[in-house]
Formats: structure tokens, sequence, C-alpha cells
């Protein structure tokens, strides 16, 4: 939309829109959930065999070492094609973690499986009392000899249940002021002994994340990253990348093209007052494109795009409510029906990605919380 | 979020900053319903600093630049509410560059010695900006002009730059203020300027051609104009925005700073998120549009956020400051007035919303 393609990206471009218009299975297309792994995962490993699983990965650890261009390339003939979303806690947290704190051991041990799509990562940081206020968690990692005894609980773990490995935020100094200043980072097989997983059902009926318990978990020592207690400023280092992949507006673009086909269907694409909203959203859609062009440049720039990034969640996670605010305003008396609606256009989903966008301002730092951060860091506002 | 700058991209920025601060909101209050409403020196320095010919081509004599560097300077113009024009002559400027000869105010224009700016619209919600209604005619002869242009910003201007239906459809003119035929009623506006009407009655003027190879010079001229005021308007969030956060840090109430409340802090917040959304759009559409070959719908697109925007934040800002916000002898109510003007020339954030619908068909 902003960009021009150079003659070799447009060559790209065409061949990843080639690529995926064959070996994308019509079944994961456009969907408002999240598949479950055995539809999902073999999609992720074609997508890692063609090579094209991690744009954002240096070559050296098995990704594309994509430019810019190339990965916005593929962001957007990803959304064009209507591809789900993969599970990205391996790709965009942990992976680049490793690269950056990470021991040759513990990189040579992750990485590769993460990239081959044959271990699905987990992450552990909030508790059932440790939500906003992180750095109050509790689950307690205690050195004895060469591992950890692990004791507690995690929630709202994203596909805990699928995943193979948590990494996790612990507490090993209890007594240390201020509290953050006693978190280690550790490595969790989920297999280990003393582990057990619950998955927890969503209001959007699906069961994407659960509860992990932790009874006298033993964890090498060496599945610490970085340095005893240091783990808060790891975990904060690679924070803008979650909230620029979170915001990825993929899931805006097709919420827009759901609108679109429901208010056709529906007949309100005639009336001057929607389409003035339309309107409004899909300029507001442009502009997460703006937004999301402009800091994908900057982190690739200076590695992190900081805590200006968490304007890029408010403003792309508060639109993708406002757009399914729309799509049931379009839908109008079928707006609670449960299954996707038939229509001329091909079935449209409605109440699910309408339930599923109410996490969206939840996870990953609250919509308070990322202002509360934008005020102090960014503005720096008096506390 | 910070811009992806280079050195002489940053060296201009600073630079426009430099000269605009000189001036600032105290010149601004100084300035309101004067004839003309700007200091004519500093419209000649901003010559001299070579801006009126940003978007001119080496070749004519300008800089050669493009849209980035237009919206560089123009957003601190709207950030230190300079009350020159430098907008509108820069991008009359890149008009009358264009076609086999430049037009003989080009020099002039380009010096700050003159003033052209865009006589575009005929209707308060800018429909007709496109397909005027201000006949030209005939061929055989030098065009003459019949019609009415509005919401002319014609404070100091020696010409204007006015759209009107030629026997080849739409094209521009360029028509001298003190052209038999040409008549002008002001109206004062909140913001400072004034407000014009033009009355042209068979005036004479010389057709302005477009660039070969671009859009009409009508639909070009729209889109800068369009493009520039959206600059404008960003400045114009920042320099409110900078003065309400100073504003949260220093007032104490409660024996604590207001800017330590979270009702506040997170109002602030709202405020930043539509100045930062503003200038990604604005910055990315510069970035990736030729000056005389910009998208129709990525210019609706951003003249609509920013004149909503715009209005929003400076409305915001004055909530902040309380009941000296509401004072003639503050700055931030010269913040909202520019506002309301800027927001509303050439079409208005709901104006340019029904122009997106009517150029993308909203994607069906």
């Amino acid at each position: 939309m902003f960009r021009r393609d150079s003659s070799h990206e447009a060559a790209f471009r065409a061949e990843v829109r080639t690529w995926l218009a064959a070996n994308l299975p019509p079944e994961l297309r456009g969907r408002a959930n999240r598949p479950p792994p055995d539809k999902l995962m073999p999609w992720y490993r074609a997508l890692s065999h063609k090579g094209w699983i991690a744009p954002h990965w240096p070559k050296e650890y098995g990704g594309m070492g994509a430019t810019l261009n190339e990965q916005i390339i593929m962001t957007e003939e990803l959304a064009r094609a209507g591809a789900p979303q993969l599970p990205a806690q391996g790709l965009n947290h942990i992976g680049p973690l490793l690269m950056e704190f990470g021991t040759a051991a513990q990189k040579a041990e992750h990485l590769p499986p993460i990239i081959a799509g044959t271990v699905i990562w987990a992450q552990g940081y909030s508790e059932p009392g440790a939500g906003s206020d992180l750095a109050s968690l509790a689950t307690r990692a205690t050195l004895e000899g060469d591992h950890f005894v692990v004791q507690g609980q995690k929630i709202w773990t994203t596909w805990g249940h699928h995943s193979d490995w948590m990494f996790a935020l612990v507490r090993t100094d209890p007594q240390a002021q201020p509290r953050h200043a006693g978190i280690s980072f550790l490595l969790l097989d989920l297999k280990s002994p003393g582990i057990t997983i619950r998955p927890i059902v969503t209001i959007a009926g699906d069961d994407e994340f659960s509860e992990v318990f932790f009874d006298e978990v033993a964890v090498p020592a060496e599945n610490l990253v970085g340095k005893l207690n240091d783990g808060w400023r790891i975990a904060n280092a690679l924070l803008g990348h979650e909230r620029l992949g979170t915001s990825n507006p993929q899931f805006a673009l097709m919420a827009l093209e759901r609108i679109k086909i429901m208010a056709r269907a529906s007949g309100v694409m005639a009336e001057p007052a929607f389409r003035d909203r339309l309107a409004e959203a899909s300029i507001n859609v442009m502009t997460l494109s703006a937004l999301f062009n402009h800091a994908v440049e900057l982190t690739n720039r200076r590695r992190s795009p900081g805590h200006e990034a968490s304007i890029i969640k408010i403003f792309g996670t508060e639109l993708l409510q406002s757009l399914n605010d729309l799509l049931i305003e379009a839908a109008g008396s079928e707006a609670a029906l449960q299954n996707p609606i038939p229509t001329d256009f091909g079935a449209v989903e409605v109440s699910t990605p309408f339930l599923q966008a109410r996490r969206a301002t939840i996870y990953g730092g609250s919509s308070e919380i990322q202002r509360n951060i934008i005020a102090r860091r960014v503005l720096k506002l008096p506390q | 979020m910070e811009l992806h700058l280079t050195t002489e991209q940053t060296l201009l920025r600073d630079s426009a900053a430099k000269f605009i601060a000189t001036a600032g909101p105290k010149v601004a209050h100084t300035m309101r319903g004067r004839e003309p409403s700007f200091a004519p020196e500093r419209l000649r320095r901003a010559g001299e600093l070579g801006w009126l010919g940003m978007l001119v081509p080496s070749s004519a004599d300008g800089l050669g630049l493009g849209l980035t560097e237009l919206a560089l300077v123009i957003e601190q113009a709207g950030r230190g509410l300079a009350c020159e024009p430098i907008g509108f002559a820069a991008i009359a400027a890149a008009a009358l560059a264009q076609g086999p000869a430049p037009h003989p105010m080009l020099q002039r224009l380009m010096r700050g010695d003159a003033l052209v700016v865009p006589a575009l619209q005929e209707n308060a919600h800018g429909l007709d900006l496109i397909a005027p209604r201000t006949q030209a005619a005939p061929r055989e002869r030098a065009p003459r002009l019949t019609g009415v242009k509005t919401s002319v910003c014609a404070d100091g201007a020696d010409g204007f730059l006015a759209s009107a239906n030629g026997p080849d459809g739409p094209a521009l003119y360029y028509v001298a203020r003190e052209a038999p035929g040409v008549s002008i009623t002001a109206t004062q506006t909140v913001e400072g300027r004034k407000l014009a009407t033009l009355a042209l009655n068979d005036a004479p003027a010389d057709l302005v051609p477009p660039r070969q190879s671009s859009r009409g010079a009508v639909e070009a001229l729209t889109d800068l104009a369009l493009f520039a005021l959206s600059a404008e308007l960003l400045g114009v969030m920042v320099g409110a925005q900078e003065l309400a956060f100073e504003y949260l840090r220093v007032r104490r109430q409660f024996d604590k700073p207001i800017g330590a409340f979270q009702a506040l802090q997170h109002k602030a917040v709202d405020i930043y998120i539509k100045t930062e959304t503003t200038r990604s759009l604005l910055y990315q559409i510069a970035n990736a549009n030729d000056p005389y070959r910009m998208e129709p719908a990525l210019v609706a697109a951003i003249k609509a956020k920013a004149s909503a925007d715009a209005l929003a934040v400076t409305q915001a800002c004055i909530q902040l400051h309380g009941a000296i916000g509401f004072t003639d002898e503050h700055d931030i109510g010269l913040y909202l007035k520019r506002a309301m003007l800027l927001s509303s020339m050439l079409g208005n954030a709901a104006a340019q919303r029904r122009r997106y619908i009517e150029i993308t068909g909203l994607g069906i």
C-alpha cells in the first residue's frame, strides 16, 4: 500500500502468492479461531520446509534473513490468503530472546526445533495473583545443587496443553527489593514429573489457554537464561517484539473483509451512515498498516522499537474491537448466532471473532497497563 | 515513533523548527485580523531558505525535493503556529513550474516576493474540487474565467491558482489578484486570517499546464494541498500536546503535579496516540508517493484522519489546561482555532471520508 515493489520484490511477492494459493489448505483460510495443532502444525512445517517460517530470523539460525520489504510482503500475502495465526511463542518470543541472551548450548538445543515445527513453546508469565502486577509473581524456583525445584502455578498460558516447553518467570529471591530484582528466566520441559496442565474454556468457546501447576518440579540449572535474578530485564528486553507481533495488520484486514461480506449480504452496505463508519474503519486499518511498517523499519534498525511499540498494541487491538463492533452491526439480528452465517458470498464468522477480540486488549499487558507505560516511559509524566 | 530520516532531512527539519520558533504563538496572537495576516519579510526569509521552491525541479531553480521534506517543514510551521502560508506557496510554486516554460510568477513566488495561493473550492464541503463549475472560455484566445471560488486564503496573495472547466475539461488557471473582473470579499475567521470569496467575471487567466505523464493539474494540486494541510494539522497536534504535557508536569493540585493522576495520564496517552498514528500515516504516504502522482485514496485518508484527530487533540488539550485553557491570552486556544480552520479547508473529515468512498468504492 505504501511501497512500490522493486522488480526483485515483485517476483518474490508473485512467488509467495502462487505458492500460498497452491499449498494453503482451504479449511485453514480466513478462520477466526486458531485451528488445533493436528490441523495447524502440518501447515507450520510446510512453511518451514519451504524456508519461509521465520522471515525475521537470521540465516545462521535457520531463518530467511529477509529484508524489511520482504517481511512486509510475506505479512501482506499471508493476510491476503487468509492464513491462520501460527503459534508465535517460539518464533517471536523465546527464539529471538535466546539469540540475544541464550548460551551456545541453549541455542543449539532449542532454536532448530522451533524452525522445524517439532517443538511448541508456551509462555509462563501470568499467575492467579500476578496479572497486570506481574512483578508480584510467586512461583518459586529454589536452587538445590545442579537443579532448581519449581513450585507454583501459571495461568492464561496460550496453547499450554499443546506445548512441549515453557519459558517462565520464576521467583528465585523472595526477599529482593524491588520485587522484580528477585525474578529469574527459566526454560521448563513440560513433560517433567510434577507438572499438571488443565485447559480453560474461553468466552469464545475454544480452549486456547490453560493453567499449569508445578509440584516440586526438578529443572536442570543449565536451563536458566541469563544470570540468576536477572529475568525481569531479559523478559522485558524483547517485549516490544511481542507488542509488534500481536498488532500485525493481518487480523484487522481479515476483520475488514468479514464486515464487507456481511454488510453486502445484509444490505446495510447501502446505508450512508454505515458506509461512513466503514470508511473511517478502513482508514484506521490503513493507519495500522502505516504504523506497523514504521515500527518494522525501526525494529530492523535498532533491534527493538522500544516503549513506543505500546501505541501499536493499543491502537491495533482497540481497532480490532471497533471493527468487530461494526461486524455485529452489519449482521443485525444474526449477530449472536453461534455458527458462521451463510451468505451468497460465502459463510462469515461473526460471533466468534467478536468474542475473540475481547482478549486482544487484555493479553500481553492490558490497554490500561500500556497507557501507564507510555505515560511514564515515553511522555515522562510525573508519578 | 521517531522517523527514519537522512542527515539532510534531519537538518532541514531542525532548521525549520529553529526559524519558526523565532516567531511562534506569541507573534501569531498579534497577527490576528491584520492585513496581511503574516509578516511578508518572514515569507521572504522562507524563500531565501529555499522552502518555497522545495518541490520545484532544480532545472527551474528549485530544490527538487519530495513530499517527506515538504511535510517536515510544514509540520514545523503548524507546530510553531507560523502565520506565513509556506505550504500553499510551496505547492503553488510546484504547479507553476510545470509545462514547457515555467510561469513568469514562479521566480518571485519562490523568493517570497509574491504570493500565489490555490483557489480550488466552490462548496463548503469541497464537493467540486475535481469538477469545478467555474467556466473557462474560449479556446481560441487568452482564456477568461467566470465563476465563484470560495474559502480562499487570499490574505496577502498576488494571484490565485483557480480550477475551472475549460474546453478540454477541468484545468488549472493562474489569475492575478488585480486582473479585471476579479472581486474579492474577505470574511474574518477565528484563527486570524480571512477566508475570501473570489468572484470571477470574465477575468483573464493563464492556463497552467499539467506535468507531462502526471495526473491532471487540478487533481495534482488538490492532492498536494490536502497533503500539505494534513502535514500542518499534524504540526498543530504536536505543538498543542507539547504545551499540554508540559502543563501536566508543572501545574500542581492536591499537593502533586496533576500529571501524576492516572485519569489525566490516560487522556494524555490518547492524545499522543492520535498524534503518532497521524504521523506514521502521513510519512508513510510521503515516502511512497511522487508529489505529482499521489494516490487520491491515500490523500483523502490522511486528510480525513488529520482533520478529525487535530480537532479532538486540540480540544482535549484545552480540557487538560482547565480554565486557563479557555482564555484568549493562552496559546492553546490558538491551536484549536488553527485546527478548526485547516480541518475545514478543502473538505473536512466527513467530506474526505465521502471522497474516500467514491474513490475506493470501499473495496467491494
